[in-house]
């Protein structure tokens, strides 16, 4: 009975903005998921009454979570990174291949994407690593140690081929480490090569042509560098997006226009003429172009309020980091937000065509089972974190 | 470093990191407003662009009708099943949608009795060029096939019969050659700015429904549609009613136009039959002739080269459209010219041998023993050239060439049909030009009896004997007396319009007037074969002869109104191969005659 009375005393406890803006965002996902699928001659799969499931299996979770010490954590983080690399080595042997890329794993039914569960797995164990007091970060072989060990995962997911999964670990390592009290110099330098990698992969994308390379002689670079034609080509459109309209470009280009078109107040819910005729290929807009049917049919006005959404989750967020007991808390909280907020720009970048279109959920808005579900642990220990916070 | 520092750096950098969150996502609102408030039009126009197609939908064509109220080109309902992709789209490529409605197409193949009209490279040129349309398979449809449609039990997801109208004439070949006929129009892109796409429409190719296409068409509506990414039809909306075109209300008389094709139907040849109180056409018929009914919706290459190479050429409206040399049926102008002159008074006679002397040769008359002493009267009524020849030679061929023109003759009569031919009035100047020589003695001899160059067109001599009889007054041919509405309401009439009346004396034309009384009228008379019961006429016959010399080959010709007294009709008949005006075109003429005034067969003479 004591027992009860403390949870719900913890409970009582809770992060109630953070709690809304994540019940308002589900909503929303659901609502457009359903106006996404609406149009669908095969209605025999309701992907919003799924979406509905998961939602609530991912609140049970939350809930969970938010009751489990955080502390804790620390005892089984190690495991949990093992499991996470695991289960990344199994996806590349016996995932499931969609689209060219295997990024699935099939349990009983249910699919699950590793590269999430790694993402979380890398965040935590970076926490409990960062989080003594005591040790100095800026000592370069710790910090070598941590990019290592996010390294690893990060390279199996490159592999499989998910650039945009991959890339989504460097912010929030980087974040971490420089709430964490790191030296700010290694960081930017961290910071900056990352950024040059990424403008390496595409110039190399780019430059081969245009330097009048053969195609046979193009070939032979791209697999020199390890870079599948799947990736090329949507790297490709992003910086030629006249190249290809009705090929791999045609994506980005609906999307615009999608967005474009919505206008300051939209369209009126059920009535995107982009998704419902089908421009905004019918895979692609209950999933990674949710925004785009979002913005299509409540306008900039829609748009703004799912931005604001996104702000509420990042300030309480933060806000919970800086009430935070201790420091494992504190940085444990800058990294959930931080990989939601990635999540979050580099979707909505994408959809409106300032970013390449690398395949990135919009958390808990898209479509999907497992990212919901890792999403809403993710934002739970940020709420185990605050209901631990010190004072009353 | 002090823990409590420790904690406050780290709480400061996490206020940075919410800094550059909020100040990423307040950029993205300044993009997203970019996109959407400031550059909405531009995609508002893409999205129109890829996702809305006009359709440019044919207004009902008007109708002809003759006088009486008679519907000489209608619009029937032809029943065309059709095929909507939208409802037959199969998963997968589009071979597999192909196969399916290739399925369908033999599935009904038995239902309708016949063939399909498309083939499978239509079905694909369906699918690339004209994808929101309904995809038309059989034309047509008889009743019996539609029955057994609505009878069956075949799935009908996707099929969808629609009713096209189709021209049709429901006289068949009557007034063919007027009427003309309609094709489908073959738009090119330029010429339909604005639409992407059209259903067929009617575009007249010939006669009326040429000259007045503008009038009939009406104005077309436009439908809007929505189409998806694949191409196929969402939604559509009528963007503009279309506006049916105007009827044409003709001066036509079917009954009369119907006797005049039957007078000529069995030699190549033309007649027209106008109403000299007012210029109206009530006949215009040209021999042999085609029905359009064959000509649509598409006419075969076969039935169109055996057209054409038809040496009788029946598309071609000889009415107005071919040019004869007159004959003798010019004698009347010569007649009044040289009365009007004053060189020639009506009591004058001339002595004719059987020939005319002009310098050292001799120009025979046609009767070579001579007519003896004629006057005007009976220089008329007897054809007599020597006559002829005496006083034109006196007026001159200033005078006769002066008065034919006002007649009409060398010019068009601006009547409302295609390729109408002006035909020439010889003048000095017109033979130094086309001919580069001297006008002679022997051209005035040759134009006081319309040879030589002189040509005319069968609708301008019945102008002429119109005007001979109401007495001078040239009236333009009236084919159309209006316009009126779907419903039969006037919209539109065209006035009578009077070119001028002819500066001669009314004894001269009444003179003139008696000797063609004469010659139908009177026993000796060259057109007594024309003669019917109870109705006085006048008139004049012609021979001509064409083509090769040693062919001997002769145009009939012959000119006729009635009554005498208050003429109705004035009547103008070429016919090829003829023996002689009087003795060929004369028999057609009574026949003619005949059924306009409705004498009983058994009452009438026999035709000669």
């Amino acid at each position: 009975m004591k027992e009860f009375l403390h949870q719900f005393h913890l409970l009582r406890r809770m992060n109630w903005v953070m709690l809304l803006m994540i019940i308002g965002l589900i909503v929303v996902g659901v609502c457009f998921i359903y106006s996404a699928t609406s149009m669908r001659e095969d209605s025999t799969v309701d992907l919003y009454a799924k979406q509905i499931r998961w939602a609530i299996a991912g609140m049970v979770c939350y809930f969970g979570v938010t009751l489990f010490d955080y502390r804790r954590l620390r005892d089984v983080s190690w495991l949990f990174y093992f499991v996470a690399l695991v289960l990344l080595v199994a996806v590349l042997f016996f995932g499931t291949r969609i689209y060219g890329a295997k990024r699935w794993l099939m349990f009983m039914g249910v699919g699950v994407q590793p590269s999430e569960i790694g993402k979380l797995a890398v965040i935590i164990l970076s926490a409990c690593l960062l989080s003594p007091a005591a040790e100095k970060f800026d000592r370069l072989p710790s910090f070598w140690r941590l990019f290592l060990l996010a390294g690893i995962p990060m390279a199996l997911v490159m592999k499989e081929p998910d650039l945009g999964s991959a890339l989504v670990y460097l912010p929030v390592v980087v974040a971490m480490l420089f709430v964490a009290g790191a030296r700010i110099k290694p960081l930017v330098i961290i910071g900056a090569s990352g950024m040059v990698g990424v403008l390496l992969v595409l110039a190399a994308v780019a430059l081969p042509e245009q330097m009048g390379m053969s195609p046979e002689h193009q070939e032979r670079f791209f697999q020199a560098i390890h870079l599948s034609e799947y990736q090329r080509n949507r790297i490709e459109v992003f910086l030629q997006p006249g190249k290809d309209p009705m090929g791999t470009g045609w994506n980005k280009r609906q999307s615009e226009i999608a967005v474009g078109s919505g206008g300051l107040t939209g369209k009126g819910f059920l009535s995107g003429t982009q998704n419902i005729l089908g421009f905004l290929p019918r895979t692609v807009a209950p999933t990674d172009f949710i925004f785009s049917v979002i913005t299509e049919e409540t306008g900039f006005l829609g748009a703004v309020g799912v931005l604001t959404l996104y702000g509420g989750v990042i300030i309480s967020g933060l806000y919970s980091a800086m009430m935070a007991r201790d420091k494992m808390g504190r940085v444990l909280c800058v990294g959930i937000v931080m990989m939601v907020f990635t999540h979050a720009f580099v979707n909505m970048a994408m959809t409106i065509g300032v970013l390449p279109v690398v395949g990135i959920p919009l958390p808990l808005v898209s479509y999907g089972g497992t990212f919901m579900v890792i999403t809403l642990f993710a934002l739970g220990l940020i709420q185990s974190v605050y209901v631990r916070r010190p004072g009353l | 470093m002090a823990a409590g520092e420790t904690i406050l750096l780290e709480l400061k950098r996490i206020r940075l990191v919410l800094i550059i969150m909020l100040g990423l996502l307040l950029l993205l609102t300044v993009m997203l407003f970019d996109l959407q408030v400031s550059r909405r039009p531009e995609f508002e126009a893409s999205l129109h662009k890829q996702s809305v197609r006009r359709i440019r939908l044919p207004a009902p064509r008007g109708r002809i009708f003759d006088r009486n109220q008679k519907c000489l080109a209608d619009n029937q309902p032809c029943y065309c099943l059709a095929f909507n992709l939208e409802d037959l789209r199969q998963p997968g490529r589009w071979k597999n949608t192909v196969a399916e409605v290739q399925r369908r197409i033999g599935l009904l193949k038995g239902l309708i009795g016949r063939k399909a009209i498309i083939s499978e490279d239509d079905i694909w040129n369906h699918i690339r060029r004209r994808l929101p349309l309904p995809l038309v398979a059989w034309r047509s449809l008889d009743p019996a096939a539609l029955a057994r449609l609505s009878e069956s039990s075949a799935d009908m997801t996707g099929v969808e019969i629609y009713v096209e109208p189709n021209r049709v004439y429901p006289n068949g070949e009557l007034a063919a050659h007027l009427l003309g006929y309609v094709g489908k129009t073959d738009f090119s892109g330029a010429e339909m700015p604005g639409f992407q796409y059209y259903l067929p429409e009617m575009d007249g190719k010939m006669g009326l429904e040429r000259q007045y296409n503008k009038i009939m068409v009406g104005e077309p509506g436009e439908k809007l549609v929505r189409i998806d990414a694949s191409g196929l039809k969402r939604a559509e909306r009528m963007d503009k009613e279309s506006q049916s075109g105007a009827n044409v209300l003709l001066a036509l008389d079917s009954r009369i136009q119907a006797l005049a094709e039957s007078a000529i139907k069995d030699v190549p040849g033309a007649v027209v039959v106008i109403d000299p109180n007012n210029g109206d056409v009530l006949a215009l018929a040209s021999s042999p002739t085609f029905n359009p009914n064959q000509l649509m919706p598409v006419f075969t290459k076969a039935l169109w080269d055996q057209l054409n190479d038809d040496p009788g050429k029946p598309m071609l409206n000889k009415a107005v459209a071919e040019v004869y040399a007159p004959g003798s049926i010019f004698k009347p102008v010569t007649a009044l010219a040289a009365l009007n002159s004053g060189a020639v008074s009506a009591a004058a006679t001339v002595d004719c041998p059987g020939y005319f002397m002009i310098g050292n040769k001799a120009m025979k008359c046609w009767n070579l023993n001579g007519h003896g002493v004629v006057d005007l009267r009976r220089g008329i009524e007897q054809s007599c050239n020597t006559y002829f020849i005496t006083i034109g030679l006196k007026c001159g061929n200033e005078a006769i060439s002066d008065l034919a023109k006002l007649f009409g003759l060398g010019e068009k009569t601006g009547i409302e049909l295609d390729r109408e031919a002006s035909g020439v009035v010889p003048t000095p100047e017109w033979k130094q030009k086309y001919w580069h020589d001297d006008w002679r003695n022997g051209d005035t001899c040759n134009f006081s009896i319309g040879q030589g160059a002189l040509a005319v067109t069968p609708l301008q001599m019945a102008v002429v004997a119109a005007t001979l009889a109401n007495g001078g007054a040239v009236y333009r041919p009236r084919l159309v007396l209006g316009l009126q509405d779907m419903q039969g309401n006037s919209l539109t009439n065209f006035s009578v319009t009077l070119v001028r009346h002819l500066p001669l004396a009314p004894e001269v034309v009444q003179l003139v007037r008696q000797g063609m009384h004469d010659v139908v009228m009177e026993p000796t008379g060259t057109g007594g074969r024309a003669r019917i019961p109870g109705v006085e006429m006048a008139g004049k016959t012609g021979t001509a002869e064409y083509g090769e010399k040693e062919d001997r080959k002769k145009h009939g010709w012959m000119i006729l109104f009635a009554p005498y007294d208050k003429p109705r009709y004035a009547v103008a008949m070429v016919v090829d191969d003829a023996v002689s005006g009087g003795f060929t075109v004369g028999p057609r003429l009574h026949q003619l005659m005949m059924g306009i005034f409705r004498v009983p067969d058994g009452q009438g003479e026999a035709g000669g």
